[in-house]
């Protein structure tokens, strides 16, 4: 069965000396970091490989099942990979993809590094906490990730310390030319986004030819999705990777080291892959959840939670929706959703109300569907006599920019098990308690105001706003922080448990802060530091 | 991967096409519904198209209603509960929180009709696998951001 899609090879259960535990963006890095080491590593995924033929973008009913088999909503998609999200209690409602390939199938290939300063929270501003690494030290993994995804983009941005590009940036368009007027007008930061899309073929994939679904799946391969970056080299170099595999919980011996993962497979039959080192990679809500659900004499709340701290601090990026109508034709539903970015009101400033800050994330347009979708339900394009009209105004004329806000870690923001709710196997399902902080919320609507004022500059004649976007919880951060105080934090400063000597956690869930930006690109670059870290230390790893 | 009718077999069941004994909404059901499809989108002649009450839209809104069930249903209680006769009843319905998933998916079916998407000047194809042309944009306009010099924060 390992690797192979039909299913047709014998499944090894000798002990495995690296088990990883999820198969997207940190769990494909990890392993192929590892790769090298010829060591024996196997990773169990819940879900299975994605088919881009058979993504939303090759068929003429695109749009519609980006509300159904494609949404971006667990809850809402419900295939079998899947498991539910009790998310009742949140504001903010869960985003993801379970696959190989993780989210990075599904995300938009907004790409930004972190800046120095998101590393230094509490020092340069006096809240949260500072994180045991710092930019620096992750550059050259940040290169590394970079080179492997393809980043497209252009050096030079005034926003960052310098930092190279390997491919040329997305096509600004017409929305994107647009926007950046406006800013010009007023003065602000923007430049072309960093993305996660080649824009030339790079490493076997082709290049972006604009279909503009990057959110459903890129069936041309120009987008990096794990499932065609990393994985094919790390299953070349020897990882043995099994689609179909859900685990219920990490099991560990009398002396708290772990032993290794129960899983249910394909036919829902339990089995149990023995491990010499377990690295969890299913990112904020996934591995608390399994951490959580694995309760044992040594660990009775749950592993590696002797902090207390898995499953607390859940940080989410509140995001706002501004989305201007403009008078004459723009990019519409043709090309990429990333163009341009600005980071005008990234750093701190404390005269704006708030401290830290967010990243303007800007939006071409949308497609026909959506277009109307947004129209009728805001009532700008009515039923009936005027409805062709109406809509004829806002199509291929919308664009604006989402606010990505950076969220800050407070305990009682959680992941816990949700006493009733269970998947498919019986294994108990997450449940989010989540509010929007008074300092998010500030942000939140200081970003709406300001994106209100540049959308004007821009020729805007109307605006659509949406804050906070409720199903817009796609970063999902923060759960087992790392740190150097036990008593603070769920792993160390190179991303092993305090707890568990041979356990490590490598996915968005060891954020000690969540930043104002889309955390792919440092949570990839964190799984290849921390696989680094392991390499280094293997003959010391469990000191 | 589905592909817009272009044509609706004739059938002891679907006489002329239009109408299905064996769907999951009876006759009468499909009846209210094309009616109130076509109040949502009207035909029209200054842009020479169709009504989502015409015969192949309304067609793929039947049978992708399959999977919205749930909330058609809920549209044909409230539109039940309508105080006039329905083809009056677009100021009673617009905009009603129960309408919102049979609106939507007449939306969903009516633009990706081929007349439909030729009259925006769209080519009535998925994005897949030709792509579409984006202009690069004036990258020189970036000189007014350099001019500013950085702005990110040292630490």
């Amino acid at each position: 069965m390992s690797n192979d899609r039909d299913g047709a090879k014998a499944v090894d259960y000798s002990p495995a000396d690296v088990l990883v535990i999820g198969a997207g963006a940190s769990g494909a890095v990890a392993a192929w970091n590892l790769a090298e080491t010829k060591m024996r590593i196997v990773c169990l995924e819940q879900g299975g490989w994605s088919d881009p033929s058979q993504y939303p973008s090759t068929g003429r009913d695109w749009e519609t099942r980006t509300q159904s088999d494609f949404s971006i909503s667990p809850n809402r998609r419900a295939q079998p990979a899947d498991y539910p999200v009790n998310d009742d209690d949140s504001p903010i409602k869960v985003a993801n993809f379970n696959g190989v390939g993780g989210g990075t199938v599904l995300y938009a290939g907004h790409y930004p590094r972190f800046h120095p300063s998101d590393f230094r929270v509490k020092s340069l501003d006096g809240v949260g906490d500072d994180w045991p690494v710092d930019y620096d030290t992750l550059e050259p993994f940040y290169a590394q990730n970079d080179r492997v995804t393809g980043v497209s983009g252009l050096a030079g941005d005034p926003a960052y310390p310098p930092k190279q590009s390997v491919l040329p940036p997305l096509p600004m368009g017409l929305s994107g030319q647009r926007l950046a007027e406006g800013f010009n007008k007023l003065g602000w930061h923007w430049w072309p986004s960093d993305s996660a899309i080649a824009t030339q073929p790079y490493n076997g994939r082709d290049k972006c030819i604009n279909l503009g679904a990057c959110l459903y799946g890129c069936a041309q391969g120009a987008k990096a999705s794990t499932d065609i970056t990393y994985w094919p080299e790390a299953i070349r170099a020897g990882v043995e990777l099994r689609a179909w595999c859900r685990v219920k919980e990490i099991t560990v011996d009398d002396a708290g080291m772990a032993t290794g993962a129960v899983y249910f497979d394909e036919q829902g039959v339990e089995q149990f892959q023995p491990a010499h080192v377990v690295i969890m990679a299913c990112n904020g809500v996934g591995t608390p959840r399994i951490l959580l659900n694995s309760k044992s004499k040594q660990f009775p709340d749950g592993l590696a939670n002797s902090s207390g701290l898995v499953g607390k601090n859940l940080m989410l990026h509140p995001y706002a929706s501004i989305q201007g109508i403009f008078a004459d034709e723009l990019d519409g539903y043709r090309g990429p959703h990333d163009s341009i970015w600005s980071q005008e009101f990234y750093e701190t400033n404390k005269e704006r109300g708030f401290v830290r800050g967010y990243t303007y994330e800007f939006n071409r347009g949308r497609g026909p569907v959506a277009t109307a979708l947004t129209g009728v339900h805001s009532g700008r394009i009515p039923w009936g006599e005027g409805h062709h009209t109406a809509y004829r105004r806002l199509f291929n004329r919308i664009a604006g920019m989402v606010s990505i806000c950076e969220d800050l870690p407070e305990e009682h923001n959680t992941v816990t098990l949700d006493p009733e709710l269970t998947d498919a196997h019986g294994i108990p399902a997450p449940k989010l308690s989540y509010r929007i902080s008074d300092n998010s919320q500030k942000m939140l609507d200081y970003s709406v105001a300001r994106a209100s004022e540049a959308l004007e500059a821009a020729g805007a004649y109307d605006l659509i706003v949406d804050s906070p976007i409720t199903h817009g919880g796609w970063h999902l951060l923060g759960t087992a922080r790392m740190g150097q105080d036990p008593s603070r934090s769920v792993v160390n400063e190179w991303g092993r448990s305090h707890d568990v000597r041979n356990l490590f956690v490598v996915d968005g869930s060891i954020f000690v802060t969540s930043a104002g930006v889309n955390p792919t690109r440092t949570i990839q670059t964190l799984a290849l530091y921390i696989t680094d870290q392991m390499k280094k230390r293997l003959t010391t790893l469990f000191d | 991967m589905t592909e817009t009718p272009t044509a609706i077999p004739d059938s002891p069941e679907r006489p002329g096409g239009t109408i299905a004994t064996d769907h999951i909404f009876s006759v009468d059901e499909q009846t209210v519904l094309r009616e109130l499809a076509g109040l949502v989108v009207t035909a029209s002649a200054e842009y020479d198209l169709p009504g989502a009450d015409d015969e192949l839209i309304f067609n793929d809104i039947l049978a992708s209603a399959r999977d919205v069930e749930d909330g058609v249903r809920a549209a044909l209680l409230r539109v039940a509960d309508c105080a006039v006769e329905l083809a009056q009843a677009t100021s009673e319905l617009e905009g009603q929180p129960e309408m919102a998933p049979f609106v939507s998916l007449v939306l969903q079916c009516y633009y990706r009709d081929d007349r439909v998407m030729r009259s925006l000047d769209m080519e009535p194809r998925p994005p897949f696998p030709l792509g579409y042309a984006v202009p690069e944009g004036d990258w020189s306009m970036l000189a007014a951001v350099q001019a500013r010099g950085k702005i990110w924060r040292e630490v």
